[in-house]
C-alpha cells in the first residue's frame, strides 16, 4: 500500500476539485483474502476507482465469512466491502449477514449469467480445471473428468481438494453425468454418496489432498504429482514461472469470487456505488493484467484493452465459458454441510 | 474494642492484636504484589477458555444448542480425527525420548561450556520460523527432493521413496521441530543429578549398564516427563507441520477447526471440536498425573 | 591389631601413587601401608590430596601411575563397582527415590540377594546404626544425622573388607559429630574392616584412628599413631595443624640448644641442623617458687599479657623476656579467680623436658618429604 500513496494523494486531489470538499470525508473498508490475488484486486479495481471516485479506501486482510458474522452479531461491522467465494457468500447471505444489493445503480446488463447475485456482485471469474505435467504426458494429457480418473491411461500420482467445494462435480462428470445434469444427481438421493464413491475409487492413486492454490501450484512445479485439480491462474503463474504444467478448460467448473457488504456497513450507500463502479468494463479489463482471472463483465473485452490471445486463456472467454460447467450457489447454500461432512469421513478412512 | 474486650490477655500479651493486623497486611501485600500476574492469568487463560466454552453451546441460530457436541457423535470422522491426534502426538512423542534422552545424555555428560555450545546447536531452530523450517523438511523430502534425489543417484533405491506428504513426513517434522522442548528438560534434570549419586551406585557394585537402569534413569525420570508432557501437548495443538507435511492425509483436530470454521461460518463449531481436545488433554493429565504421582516425580529428582 | 580377624578385612598397598591435574600435582609419588583392619585417618586442609587419595582407593580417580594393591590384588586398573569397598561419601549420595530400605538394600540386590534376605540384612544394618524401623521412610523425611546412619548401614551391609568415608560428619553439628565418632569407631571394632577415613578435623583424627597419614601438598608428611603425631610432630606443617602450639627460634652451641641465651634441658640428643622449639599450650605450665629448683623444667619468666576464660581451660598469652608470645593453657576449676594471674604480672612458666619438643629447621620450616 505505502508506495501507492503518492498516487492516491494525487487522487485524493482531483478528486477533492472534481467533487467539492464534502466528498473528502468519504472513506471506504474493504476486506479481502491478500497475497498476489489482493494485490491484483487493488491494482486493478481499487486503485483506479477509489481516483475516479475520490474515496479513501482502506484495505485489509480478513479469514472469511466467519469474521463478518462476528462482526454483525456483535453489532461492530467495521468492513464496508469484502471480497468472497461465491458460496460462502450465498450462505451468509441467506443467513442474513449481508445486505442484498441494489441492481438499479449496479449495471449488470453485460454480466455472464449467474454472477450477479442478491448478495454478491461477480469480481473475477476462474475455472476449478484438471492441470497436468508435460513432462510426464507431453501434449497428449487428460481431456476430460474421466481421464483424469483413468489411473490406466494416464498413469501417475494424482492431487485432490481436501475440501467438499468443487470436489464432487468432477467426480460424477467422471462417472458418467453428462455436465448439465451434474447438479440434479447432487441434489437427488443418493447423489452425493455417488460422487464420493468415485473419489474412493481414486484414492489410492492421491497423493496430496491440498488445500491452498498456492499448494496445487507448488506441487506442479515441484513435480511431486503428475495431475491435480486446481484453480486456472494459479498454473498459469506457475508456468511462467517455468512449471511444467498445462490445463484444460474442457468440462472445467466455471466459478466466480465476488463483492458483498456486510449487514450494517458503516458506509453502505458508498459501499454500493463503489461496487457500481468497478462492475464497470472499464476496470474489469484491467484484471488480466495482473492475474489470468477473467473479467465478470463481458463488455470488457470489447475495449480492446485485452489482447485476443490473452483473453483466449481467460475463463469467461467465451469460447472457454461454453466448455465449461458454471457452479450451482443454489446447491452448495441447501448440501454443503451435509457433503462436507461426507466428504470429511472418505478423507479420514 | 479488642483491647477493651480482653483486658485480661492485654497486659500479659502486649502489641498482641497490632502484631496480627500487621502480619495480614503483609499477606495482603503480598496478594497485591500478585495481582497483576493473577489478572494477566485471568486475561489471557481463564476469559479465552470461557469464552471458548460459551460459543461451543451457541447454535447457528444464535441461541444455546448442542449441535455442535451433536454433529461430533455423528459424523464419523471426528471421532477418527482425534484418533489421528493423539496416535501422531504420541508417536512424536516417543520418537522424541528415543532421539532425546541419549542427546541430552550426551550433553549432560559434556564438560559445561562445551555443553553450553552444543545446546546453543540445540536451540538454533527455534531462531528460524517454523513454516520455513516445515518448508525446508519439504524440499528436503519430496518425490524430487534432495534425499529421494541423492538416494536414487547413489543407487541405493530406484523408485522415489514417499517420505513426505504422509505420516511420516509428518512425524519427521514434528520430531524435528518438538526434539528441542524435550532435551531442554531432560537435560536441566539430568545436570541436576549428582555425580556423588552414581559414584555411590558404581560404589555399591553396580555396572554402568544397572547404574543407568537404577540410579540415573529414575532420577531423570522428571525431566523425561516434564519433556514428554511438553510435546506431547504442543502436538495435539499442532498445525503447520502436519497440514503442510501430511498431504491431507494426516488430517488433525487443529486443521479441522480451520476447515469447520470456514465451512460453517461459525465459531461453535470450531469452539466445541477446542473445547473437547481441551476436556480430552485434561482427561488424560489427570489419568497420568495418577499413575505417575506429579508431585513426587517433579519434586523428588533432587535435594 | 593382630588378634583381629583377618578374613572380614585386606591391607592396603599404596605405592608411587602419582596424580596431576594440568600443572598441579595432588598426589606426588605416595607410599601408603595400611594393615588389614587398621583404622587409618588421611589427615589434611582442602586441597591436600587426602581426597584425592581416597578416590584412587575407591577406582572414581585414575592416578597418572603408581599401584594400589588389596591384600594381593592389584587393583589400580579395576573399574569402581569391581572394587567391593564399602564408601561413605560427605554428601551420603543416598538415593532420593528410594526409600531407606531400598537404599540399604542396594548393594545387596546388585549382588543377586534374595529380597526376603535381602531386606532382613537391610534392616539388621538399619538397627546396627540403631535406625531399626526406619526402613519403610523416605530419605528426605530424614534429619542430617539419620541420613549418615543410612549412608553407613549401606556402606556396611554387605560387608566389605575395606571402608572408605570421605568426611562423613562434616555437616553434622558438634554434638552430633562427637556422639557419632564414638559410635564409628564401636562399628569398627565390632566389625573389623579395614577403614580409611578422610578428614580436615584433627580432633577427629585424634579420637577415632589407630594411625594417622598427615597430607599436605600432595604428600604425607606424617604417619603414625596419635599420640606419637601429636606428642612429636614431624615438622611445623604437623605442629602447627594437629593442636595448639608456640614456635620460639634457638640457636645451637655445638651439642647445645640455647633459648634466648640458656641451654635448654632435653629428654634425648637433638636433631642435626637448625632446630625451633615447640611448646603445646598445655603442657606448659605456671611454676609456683617450689618447683624453682625442679631440673626436669625448661623455665622462662614471662609477663601475662590476656587471659581468656574458655570453660573448661582457659588461655593465657604471655610475654617472654625477648618480646616474642608464648600461650599457656590451664584447667579450670573453682579456685580459678584465686590462681590465675591477672595482666601485667610477672609469671614463671615451665615446660617439662619431654615436652620440650625440637621441630627440624631454624624458623620450624617444614623438611620436604620427611613422612
Amino acid at each position: 500500500m505505502k508506495k501507492h500513496s503518492p498516487l492516491l494523494a494525487a487522487a485524493l486531489a482531483a478528486g477533492l476539485t472534481a467533487a467539492g470538499p464534502a466528498q473528502a470525508e468519504d472513506s471506504l473498508t474493504i476486506a479481502s483474502w491478500g497475497g498476489s490475488y489482493q494485490e491484483a484486486q487493488s491494482k486493478a479495481l481499487f486503485q483506479p476507482a477509489s481516483a475516479a471516485m475520490g474515496v479513501t479506501v482502506k484495505e485489509l486482510t480478513y479469514g472469511g465469512m466467519s469474521d463478518v458474522r462476528l462482526q454483525v452479531q456483535t453489532g461492530a461491522v467495521s468492513f464496508d466491502i469484502v471480497a468472497s467465494g461465491s458460496g460462502s457468500a450465498a450462505r451468509a447471505g441467506a443467513e442474513g449477514l449481508l445486505e442484498p444489493l441494489d441492481y438499479s445503480m449496479i449495471d449488470v446488463s453485460d454480466f455472464y449469467d449467474g454472477l450477479a447475485q442478491e448478495f454478491c456482485v461477480g469480481g473475477d471469474v476462474f475455472s476449478t480445471v484438471y492441470a497436468w505435467n508435460t513432462d510426464t504426458y507431453g501434449d497428449e494429457g487428460p481431456q476430460s473428468w474421466a481421464d483424469f480418473w483413468d489411473v490406466e491411461k494416464f498413469p501417475g500420482k494424482r492431487a485432490y481438494r481436501a475440501k467438499v467445494a468443487g470436489a464432487l462435480e468432477p467426480a460424477l462428470m467422471a462417472d458418467g453425468v453428462p455436465p448439465e445434469q451434474v447438479y440434479e444427481v447432487l441434489a437427488s438421493e443418493g447423489g452425493i454418496e455417488r460422487a464420493i464413491d468415485k473419489i474412493r475409487e481414486l484414492k489410492p492413486h492421491i497423493a496430496v489432498w491440498w488445500s491452498s492454490g498456492a499448494q496445487h501450484a507448488q506441487l506442479m512445479k515441484d513435480g511431486e504429482v503428475d495431475m491435480t485439480t486446481g484453480w486456472n491462474g494459479r498454473f498459469d503463474n506457475a508456468a511462467k514461472d517455468g512449471a511444467q504444467v498445462a490445463y484444460s478448460y474442457n468440462q472445467a467448473l466455471f466459478d466466480m469470487d465476488c463483492f458483498a457488504i456486510p449487514k450494517g456497513a458503516p458506509n453502505k450507500d458508498l459501499a454500493m456505488r463503489f461496487l457500481a463502479e468497478i462492475s464497470k468494463p472499464e476496470y474489469q479489463a484491467n484484471l488480466p493484467n495482473y492475474i489470468t482471472y477473467g473479467p465478470t463483465n463481458r463488455a470488457a473485452y470489447d475495449l480492446g484493452k485485452i489482447s485476443d490471445e490473452v483473453a483466449r486463456m481467460l475463463p469467461s472467454h467465451p469460447d472457454n465459458v461454453a466448455l465449461q460447467l458454471p457452479i450451482d450457489t443454489e446447491w452448495y447454500i441447501q448440501f454443503e454441510a451435509e457433503a462436507s461432512a461426507a466428504y470429511q469421513d472418505m478423507l479420514t478412512e | 474494642m479488642a483491647d477493651a474486650a480482653a483486658p485480661s490477655t492485654g497486659p500479659a500479651r502486649p502489641h498482641a492484636r497490632t502484631l496480627r493486623r500487621d502480619a495480614r497486611l503483609e499477606q495482603l501485600a503480598l496478594f497485591g504484589l500478585a495481582s497483576p500476574a493473577l489478572i494477566l492469568l485471568l486475561a489471557v487463560l481463564a476469559l479465552p477458555v470461557g469464552w471458548l466454552f460459551y460459543l461451543s453451546f451457541i447454535g447457528n441460530d444464535g441461541g444455546f444448542s448442542l449441535q455442535h457436541y451433536e454433529r461430533m457423535v455423528d459424523s464419523k470422522s471426528y471421532a477418527r480425527i482425534f484418533r489421528t491426534t493423539f496416535e501422531v502426538s504420541l508417536i512424536t512423542t516417543g520418537l522424541c525420548i528415543l532421539l532425546g534422552y541419549p542427546l541430552a545424555y550426551l550433553l549432560s555428560q559434556l564438560p559445561k561450556r562445551m555443553a553450553a555450545l552444543c545446546l546453543l546447536a540445540v536451540l538454533l531452530p527455534f531462531w528460524t520460523s517454523l513454516l520455513v523450517r516445515t518448508y525446508a523438511w519439504l524440499v528436503l523430502l519430496q518425490r524430487r527432493g534432495l534425499i529421494n534425489e541423492w538416494g536414487m543417484s547413489l543407487g541405493l533405491w530406484s523408485e522415489p521413496l514417499a517420505l513426505v506428504h504422509n505420516l511420516s513426513g509428518t512425524l519427521i517434522g514434528m520430531v524435528h521441530i518438538m526434539l528441542p522442548f524435550m532435551i531442554l528438560p531432560l537435560y536441566g534434570s539430568m545436570r541436576a543429578i549428582p555425580a556423588d549419586l552414581l559414584n555411590a551406585s558404581a560404589n555399591l557394585g553396580a555396572r554402568p549398564s544397572e547404574t543407568f537402569r537404577h540410579v540415573f534413569l529414575p532420577l531423570s525420570m522428571p525431566g523425561l516427563f516434564a519433556g514428554s508432557l511438553l510435546v506431547f501437548v504442543l502436538c495435539l495443538g499442532f498445525y503447520v507441520t502436519p497440514a503442510v507435511l501430511g498431504g491431507g492425509k494426516v488430517i488433525m483436530v487443529s486443521m479441522r477447526i480451520a476447515t469447520d470454521i470456514e465451512l460453517f461460518v461459525n465459531w461453535g463449531a470450531a469452539s466445541a471440536l477446542g473445547v473437547v481436545l481441551l476436556v480430552l488433554t485434561l482427561g488424560l493429565l489427570y489419568g497420568a498425573s495418577r499413575f505417575l504421582s506429579l508431585d513426587r516425580v517433579l519434586g523428588g529428582g533432587s535435594r | 591389631m593382630t588378634e583381629r580377624n583377618r578374613s572380614k578385612s585386606l591391607p592396603i598397598s599404596v605405592g608411587g601413587v602419582t596424580k596431576t591435574y594440568g600443572r598441579v600435582t595432588a598426589l606426588d609419588s605416595v607410599d601408603l601401608e595400611i594393615e588389614s583392619g587398621e583404622f587409618m585417618t588421611l589427615l589434611g586442609p582442602s586441597g591436600s590430596g587426602k581426597t584425592t587419595l581416597l578416590m584412587v582407593l575407591a577406582g572414581f580417580t585414575r592416578p597418572d601411575c603408581g599401584s594400589v594393591r588389596f591384600g594381593d590384588a592389584e587393583v589400580v586398573r579395576l573399574p569402581p563397582h569391581k572394587r567391593d569397598l564399602g564408601m561413605v561419601f560427605q554428601s551420603y549420595a543416598l538415593f532420593p527415590h528410594m526409600t531407606v530400605a531400598e537404599n540399604v538394600a542396594f548393594p545387596l540386590r546388585l549382588r543377586k540377594v534374595g529380597k526376603a534376605d535381602r531386606l532382613a540384612r537391610a534392616e539388621r544394618a538399619l538397627q546396627t546404626v540403631q535406625l531399626g524401623g526406619y526402613g519403610d521412610r523416605r530419605i528426605d523425611q530424614l534429619s542430617g544425622g539419620q541420613r549418615q546412619r543410612v549412608a553407613l548401614a549401606r556402606a556396611i551391609v554387605f560387608e566389605p573388607r575395606i571402608l572408605l568415608m570421605d568426611e562423613p560428619l562434616s555437616a553434622l553439628d558438634k554434638k552430633l559429630r562427637e556422639l557419632m565418632q564414638i559410635e564409628l569407631r564401636r562399628l569398627h571394632e565390632r566389625f573389623g574392616m579395614t577403614t580409611v577415613y578422610v578428614t580436615h578435623d584433627q580432633r577427629e583424627a585424634l579420637t577415632m584412628s589407630d594411625r594417622i597419614a598427615v597430607i599436605d601438598d600432595g604428600a604425607i608428611q606424617q604417619l603414625g599413631t596419635p599420640r606419637a603425631i601429636y606428642d612429636h610432630p614431624a615438622n611445623r606443617f604437623v605442629a602447627d595443624f594437629i593442636g595448639e602450639s608456640t614456635i620460639l627460634p634457638v640457636t645451637r652451641d655445638g651439642a647445645d640448644v640455647l633459648f634466648a641465651g640458656t641451654p635448654l634441658r632435653l629428654a634425648g640428643p637433638p636433631p642435626p641442623g637448625p632446630v625451633s622449639l615447640m611448646i603445646r599450650p598445655e603442657r606448659l605450665q605456671l611454676l609456683s617458687g617450689a618447683d624453682a629448683a625442679d631440673a626436669s623444667f625448661n623455665r622462662f619468666e614471662a609477663t601475662a599479657e590476656s587471659i581468656v576464660f574458655q570453660g573448661e581451660s582457659y588461655l593465657m598469652q604471655a610475654r617472654l623476656a625477648d618480646g616474642q608470645l608464648v600461650a599457656l593453657r590451664g584447667g579450670v576449676r573453682h579456685d580459678y579467680d584465686a590462681v590465675t594471674p591477672a595482666p601485667g604480672d610477672r609469671v614463671a612458666l615451665g615446660v617439662h623436658v619431654e615436652d620440650t619438643i625440637l621441630l627440624p629447621g631454624a624458623d620450624g620450616a617444614r623438611e620436604a618429604d620427611d613422612g
